[in-house]
């Protein structure tokens, strides 16, 4: 079944021996809507329910700003390390064999199937001024638990698998030609890496960072308990949206989960676009 | 070629030298002992099936594959141990390669920007490259919007950019449909006549090595078989595998006779004779070539010598010429060299031998021809194989022993990879009389025989004889030992042709006695080195060689007893108790119950005396 024909129609993008397309966009729609939509639009409304003065008020508080910052700040640091190392990761598990590789793999998920308090409560036990690596890290003067660098810790265990999983596929793609190409035509390692394998999976490791990020910034149960969540210093905005929520003020709630949900959306917006530009530098789409 | 002018070519005239490349994966040599020498500016193609080493060897070049023996350099240095970034040769892939990210200009100036030539010079080679691949205008296009000829253009254009000594293609034309294939084809050829760069393109396609190459190596199982220009290789292959790998033939076994080839009833006279160890009355391969074949209505018309009567089984149309399927009818005693399937061709009565015939398009006018057209056979002209295996001929004593021994690894790899005839005979105790005239070679299992059985059976006509145990794997070396020096270039020669079909190292080795004088190993090293050049020269094979001291039989056996079951190459002569001695001394454990080792003799004494009387 394709939809309308003819020019500007809506239909498949290539003839299909699976039509259906009516029943798929049905489907899809009402989906998004029970599911994302809706909820949003709830939360739009209770926020718009407030006067816009209590509204600019409460985004100006000082602690407000304190707590953005933290959250962003920490989510996008925590997702450029996991860039970083994730693709080292992704590196060694897809272009080399060695024993224990299987149970390497297997571990990486291991941060999407724990319960994120779990993670939080022993990442506090490694990390406090008492534990394995915080004492050995207090000796230098780095304090790790109960500052912002802790949240930044807890967002980089969560977000790991987002950036490794994503570069798995776009590595494993990859043609070995091209860097042979590349070191035929006297590239030097460095080179050929820069120049010829970071373009072609940059695409992959955007969407990973994306991902990543984007869980960063609503993290909320791996984080309260290493953050010490100090009000100005280590208070992350979803503890502070569940602090309003404690003392009733649901309009302050909305309000700053409104303000979040711009915020990351016009983030994610622009990664999206960039993403499709490059994509389409890359002739991947016609 | 002999050894002396061997050495005497000027190492600077060559530009890519391979010397004894050899390459394993997981123990199984890919590319085995590789010798060859392209001169500069030359183009020349590798040519083989799939698995048979060619892109191996050729990656080896660019360093993309590192090997594991031997020695490979580009006008006269050593390139063996270097980085592909030091070797400085131009590298097309057969799906392009070309990075997706970056324009048509970026990518053909990425050698240069490496280089950090400046801006202004590398625009100029940008566009004089574009200007020889015939692209000129499309520097800002991206990969993705070029079609598939147009990027392996840009490919041959980036390979070049660095003006490298030596321009290396992988498969360049696989992936493109015919027609632009042929276009891209005279292009590449034009551009390496234009800038005389060495090139070696690797292709499975023997069209497109013929139209392209000046010379051509025809690779199979990791060896490098034959080389030579195109005509020569189509025209007198040495090589069954050549043979039938360049365009059809029909191989026909024939017997050397003093004025020419007898084929079935004909006699082919040849001016030549057919082989140089080809006594009168061996029988021989012979390449007839669809096209050699002339046919008529009636036996009278033939221009060429008349081979038989048959009718016309299938007539294909086939756009500029025609091909026919003649099936000869047995009273022309035509022997296929090369097995026929039984279930392959149904109906085809026995004896009767079907020939492949092509016609040009004004011969089949003039003599229109359908299936069931009762024809006269001509030949026109034949080449006679200089391999010395025509045939296999098993015998052992029950059908239960010849059936073990025609599945035994080594019997089945040789019958497989050569195509050749396996004949059975079934018989107990010692041949009588001349048992086995003009016959390839006869096989039999060692593991129930004395050197007693075996000299016998060398006396009665089994001049070439494998001894195989039936249980044991495909053997990993080949080891050959040829005491007495005039008898080696014979079994030189039956060890080239066997070797060729199975994925094995080849060495010869040489025992002196212990604690011989210097000048005794000198002399036995340089008969090593010299029969190795001579190998070289007229088998196109490379062999190691090693001097061991001691005794024979006890060095040899040492040799042997590798995890891995080793075929050992023997030349004999003498009367029936020099052989008899010989054997027991040299090679007596090689019938000893459970041995692994096959044995493959070479005998050169005296015919039998039955078979004198004959010639």
């Amino acid at each position: 079944m394709v939809g309308r024909s003819g020019h500007g129609g809506w239909r498949l993008r290539e003839p299909s021996v699976l039509p259906g397309f009516s029943l798929a966009f049905g489907y899809t729609v009402l989906y998004l809507s029970l599911i994302v939509l809706l909820p949003m639009a709830a939360l739009v409304v209770s926020a718009a329910s407030a006067p816009l003065g209590q509204v600019l008020a409460t985004l100006a508080e000082p602690r407000v700003l304190a707590a953005l910052r933290l959250s962003f700040g920490a989510a996008l640091l925590a997702a450029s390390i996991n860039a970083v190392f994730g693709l080292i990761v992704a590196w060694v598990l897809t272009r080399y064999d060695f024993p224990g590789r299987r149970v390497l793999d297997a571990l990486i998920d291991l941060p999407f199937a724990l319960p994120t308090a779990v993670s939080g409560i022993a990442l506090v036990t490694v990390f406090a001024e008492t534990g394995l690596v915080g004492q050995w890290l207090a000796g230098l003067g780095i304090r790790v638990a109960y500052t912002w660098a802790g949240v930044t810790v807890a967002l980089v265990l969560i977000g790991i698998p987002f950036v490794v999983r994503t570069l798995q596929p776009a590595l494993m793609a990859l043609d070995p030609a091209l860097e042979e190409a590349a070191a035929s035509l006297g590239a030097r390692r460095w080179q050929t890496f820069l120049r010829v394998t970071l373009p072609a999976i940059t695409p992959a490791l955007l969407t990973g960072f994306t991902l990543a990020f984007a869980r960063g910034v609503g993290e909320y149960g791996s984080v309260i308990f290493i953050a010490g969540n100090l009000p100005m210093h280590t208070e992350i905005m979803p503890l502070l949206i569940i602090i309003k929520l404690e003392q009733f003020d649901y309009t302050g709630a909305a309000v700053l989960g409104l303000l979040m949900l711009v915020l990351s959306f016009v983030m994610l917006l622009v990664i999206n676009l960039l993403q499709a530009w490059q994509r389409r530098r890359l002739g991947l789409v016609a | 070629m002999t050894a002396g002018a061997y050495h005497a070519q000027d190492e600077a005239a060559m530009s890519i030298q391979f010397e004894q490349v050899t390459k394993r994966y997981r123990g199984v040599p890919v590319v085995n002992g590789v010798t060859l020498e392209i001169r500069k500016g030359e183009f020349f193609v590798l040519l083989g099936p799939s698995g048979s080493g060619k892109s191996t060897l050729l990656r080896g070049v660019a360093g993309l594959t590192g090997i594991d023996h031997g020695r490979i350099a580009l006008h006269g240095r050593d390139v063996t141990f270097l980085s592909p970034r030091e070797r400085g040769v131009g590298f097309v892939f057969q799906h392009y390669a070309l990075f997706r990210n970056m324009t048509v200009a970026d990518n053909i100036e990425f050698a240069l920007r490496i280089r950090n030539v400046p801006a202004v010079r590398r625009r100029e080679r940008r566009r004089e490259l574009l200007r020889l691949v015939a692209l000129e205008g499309m520097d800002e296009r991206l990969p993705s919007q070029l079609s598939g000829g147009q990027q392996q253009r840009v490919a041959v254009a980036r390979a070049l950019a660095h003006e490298p000594e030596v321009l290396l293609l992988d498969e360049p034309f696989g992936a493109l449909d015919a027609k632009i294939r042929g276009e891209l084809r005279r292009t590449v050829r034009e551009v390496q006549r234009r800038l005389g760069t060495t090139t070696l393109l690797v292709t499975h396609d023997q069209e497109e090595a013929f139209s392209l190459a000046d010379r051509i190596g025809v690779m199979h199982m990791g060896r490098l078989l034959e080389t030579g220009q195109p005509q020569q290789l189509y025209r007198q292959p040495a090589t069954r595998f050549v043979a039938t790998f360049l365009g059809a033939a029909n191989l026909l076994l024939g017997e050397a006779t003093a004025p020419g080839v007898r084929l079935g009833r004909a006699v082919v006279y040849q001016a030549r004779p057919a082989r140089n160890d080809a006594v009168a009355g061996s029988e021989v391969v012979t390449v007839v070539r669809p096209e050699d074949i002339e046919v008529t209505r009636q036996r009278h018309a033939l221009a060429s010598s008349c081979m038989g009567e048959g009718v016309v089984a299938e007539a294909a149309f086939g756009g500029g010429g025609e091909r026919l399927l003649v099936q000869v009818h047995a009273a022309a005693n035509l022997q296929p060299a090369t097995r026929q399937e039984p279930g392959l061709h149904p109906g085809l009565p026995s004896g009767a031998c079907l020939l492949e015939v092509t016609r040009t398009a004004a011969e089949s006018m003039a003599l229109p021809l359908a299936a069931g057209d009762a024809v006269a056979v001509g030949l026109r002209r034949l080449h006679v194989l200089p391999t010395p295996v025509s045939s296999f001929l098993l015998r052992a004593s029950t059908a239960q022993a010849v059936a073990a021994l025609r599945q035994s690894p080594l019997v089945a790899q040789l019958a497989g990879s050569t195509q050749a005839n396996l004949a059975e005979v079934i018989a107990a105790g010692q041949p009588a009389g001349a048992m086995f005239h003009g016959a390839g070679v006869v096989v039999v299992d060692n593991t129930d025989r004395t050197p007693a059985d075996v000299a016998a059976l060398l006396l009665h006509g089994a001049r070439r004889l494998l001894c195989v145990p039936p249980a044991a794997a495909l053997p990993r070396r080949v080891i050959i030992h040829c005491p007495d020096e005039a008898l080696q270039a014979e079994a030189m020669g039956l060890v080239a042709s066997l070797a060729g079909h199975i994925n094995a190292e080849v060495s010869f080795v040489s025992v002196v006695p212990r604690g011989a004088p210097g000048a005794e190993r000198a002399q036995a090293l340089r008969r090593l080195l010299d029969t190795r050049a001579v190998v070289r020269a007229s088998h196109g094979f490379d062999l190691r060689t090693e001097v061991l001291e001691g005794e024979a039989g006890e060095q040899l056996r040492s040799l042997a007893s590798t995890p891995e079951p080793v075929l050992l190459a023997m030349s004999i002569g003498g009367d029936r108790r020099e052989v008899e001695t010989a054997l027991a001394r040299d090679v007596g454990w090689l019938f000893a119950p459970g041995t692994r080792s096959s044995l493959l003799l070479s005998y050169s004494g005296p015919r039998p005396a039955a078979l004198a009387g004959v010639l």
